[in-house]
């Protein structure tokens, strides 16, 4: 057991003296997941609303279709986007696989579900006497919609902080898409993995503190939000 | 619902009267723009109008029975409506008028979040969040039930201030007749989905069986019975526009299709529109309404608590 407390010891050091590689890979972390939250969140909460908040024919449906894929396996979704990516594949050209924002493209396609359904089941969830206080007072359908994604909030932010905490901690499309390039798309989950495979089980703890670390300033701020608003 | 042709002139105070689940609620939202008839067109100063429509969305309020007050403190509730019509001169000085109009002292609400509001208060900062916007029509959909007698008061004294001083159209849904008979230039009578007229008729719902003489009946909880022509379907509900009160204790003659029920006097309500008085009488668990003359008041001494008979002519009975 003497490894965990040498990870404990080595994450400190990491963090401390400013070790390049491993900032390298919190960059590259930071950054994929921060950009696929972005995407996913103007993407999904205009879909997660509409989905929840109006009713029509094949809702039901849609509903069950967004359900699944939220259990879509990320090694799928990494090896559907390298097919895409990849010189033969339709988008080669674009030139993403083995970039951050290529990773950031399979980040998005695993959160976007995410944010559609939770969003979607807050806006479901929520007094039906807002829609018509809203219009009552004046509001058009921008302010409507503005004014109702507000109103669910904190619904939202727990959401957005599922999705970020899904997409910070994937490894089976960063490792398909980023090819774990050292200095350019080693992610700090890929990083575990390479280590762990090496036998450096102190370094793969210590990049999982780090990891956790993140996490942990993310939920201080956003709480810190929360109690703002 | 069906309610076919129905004008309401600018400025005037209506009331909307009628049983649970009969569609008051849903007559307001078609009303207030908030949602759109099936089939039909909904006019505004002589202009068809539906939710959104710029003709509507600033000058149309509703104000439903369940106030909605969203998760920001009571500032920010009642400046609202100001806001996202970036009419933002002087919020915090009309958000604290606005308050004080409906009763809320100013100072001690206005950073209130709305979760920390008593029932009566919510109601009331919803009103004041409408009247804040100084709308054209204002729609009051219960405004006073479940809440204090205070507050409900203040609501009423709110709202028809508003009317007063800007001329704002009050359309207002209560099951308080007493109250909307006493300030309400007209008051329209909705029983399943549609219009009945004034809101004296007295709807009697069935089932109805056949009796004597090829009458039916209902027979009600103290074994009276309402009888009335064969009905269309024994679900029918019957409409008595006359109904007429005399004391139980004077003699009268009975006429031969001249039905007679016996009840108590409950409440007796002045109807603004016609200068009459208003009666209603209990007969078993049923409420029946009568107009009466003050002349007939005095001289047959009628006050609540007074048992009376309750007359009407059975081939006068129409169907619903």
């Amino acid at each position: 057991m003497d490894f965990l407390l040498q990870g404990l010891l080595k994450a400190i050091e990491l963090l401390t003296t400013g070790d390049a590689e491993t900032f390298s890979a919190v960059y590259a972390t930071l950054i994929v997941s921060a950009y696929s939250l972005a995407v996913t969140l103007i993407i999904g909460l205009p879909l997660g609303f509409c989905l929840g908040y109006f009713d029509f024919t094949v809702k039901k449906q849609v509903r069950v279709v967004v359900d699944t894929l939220l259990s879509l396996p990320t090694v799928f979704i990494g090896l559907l986007v390298y097919a895409f990516f990849t010189n033969r594949g339709p988008l080669g050209e674009w030139g993403l696989l083995f970039t951050l924002p290529g990773i950031a493209v399979g980040l998005t396609i695993l959160a976007l579900p995410i944010v559609i359904a939770l969003s979607a089941t807050a806006i479901e969830s929520m007094d039906r006497q807002l829609r018509v206080a809203l219009i009552s007072l004046g509001a058009n359908r921008r302010q409507l919609f503005l004014s109702t994604l507000w109103e669910a909030r904190l619904s939202i932010l727990a959401a957005a902080l599922t999705a970020y905490g899904r997409v910070m901690t994937e490894v089976g499309i960063a490792m398909m898409v980023g090819g774990n390039i050292k200095w350019q798309t080693r992610t700090i989950t890929t990083a575990i993995a390479l280590e762990t495979n090496k036998g450096e089980f102190a370094m793969g703890i210590a990049l999982g503190l780090v990891l956790l670390l993140i996490a942990f300033g993310v939920n201080v701020s956003v709480s810190s939000l929360r109690k703002r608003y | 619902m069906r309610i076919g042709r129905l004008e309401i002139p600018t400025g005037c105070i209506v009331g909307v009267i009628g049983p649970n689940g009969s569609g008051k609620s849903t007559f307001l939202r078609l009303a207030g723009f908030v949602e759109k008839p099936t089939a039909g067109e909904i006019a505004y100063n002589g202009k068809p109008a539906a939710p959104f429509s710029p003709e509507v969305r600033h000058k149309v309020s509703l104000m439903s029975q369940e106030p909605f007050l969203m998760k920001r403190t009571v500032l920010n509730n009642v400046a609202y409506g100001l806001r996202i019509r970036n009419d933002l001169d002087r919020l915090e000085q009309r958000v604290h008028a606005a308050l004080v109009l409906v009763g809320l002292d100013a100072k001690e609400f206005v950073k209130r979040p709305s979760y920390a509001l008593s029932g009566g208060e919510a109601q009331r900062v919803a009103l004041a969040a409408r009247l804040i916007l100084k709308p054209e029509v204002l729609l009051l959909d219960e405004p006073t039930a479940s809440i204090d007698a205070l507050s409900a008061q203040l609501i009423k004294d709110a709202a028809l201030k508003a009317q007063r001083d800007w001329g704002t159209t009050l359309i207002i849904a209560s099951h308080d007749w007493q109250w909307l008979y006493g300030v309400c230039d007209r008051v329209v009578h909705l029983v399943r989905g549609r219009l009945m007229g004034s809101g004296r008729e007295n709807i009697i719902f069935g089932p109805w069986e056949p009796g004597e003489n090829g009458l039916w009946s209902k027979v009600l909880s103290d074994g009276q019975r309402i009888l009335v022509q064969k009905p269309p379907e024994a679900l029918s509900a019957a409409v008595i526009d006359h109904a007429f009160i005399v004391p139980a204790d004077q003699p009268f003659l009975d006429g031969e299709t001249q039905v007679r029920l016996t009840g108590l006097i409950t409440r007796l309500a002045l109807e603004k529109a016609s200068g009459d008085i208003v009666g209603s009488v209990l007969v078993a668990n049923i409420p029946f309404t009568a107009a009466l003359t003050e002349n007939q008041v005095l001289e047959n001494g009628l006050y609540p608590g007074r048992r009376v008979h309750l007359l009407y002519d059975v081939n006068s009975v129409r169907w619903f």
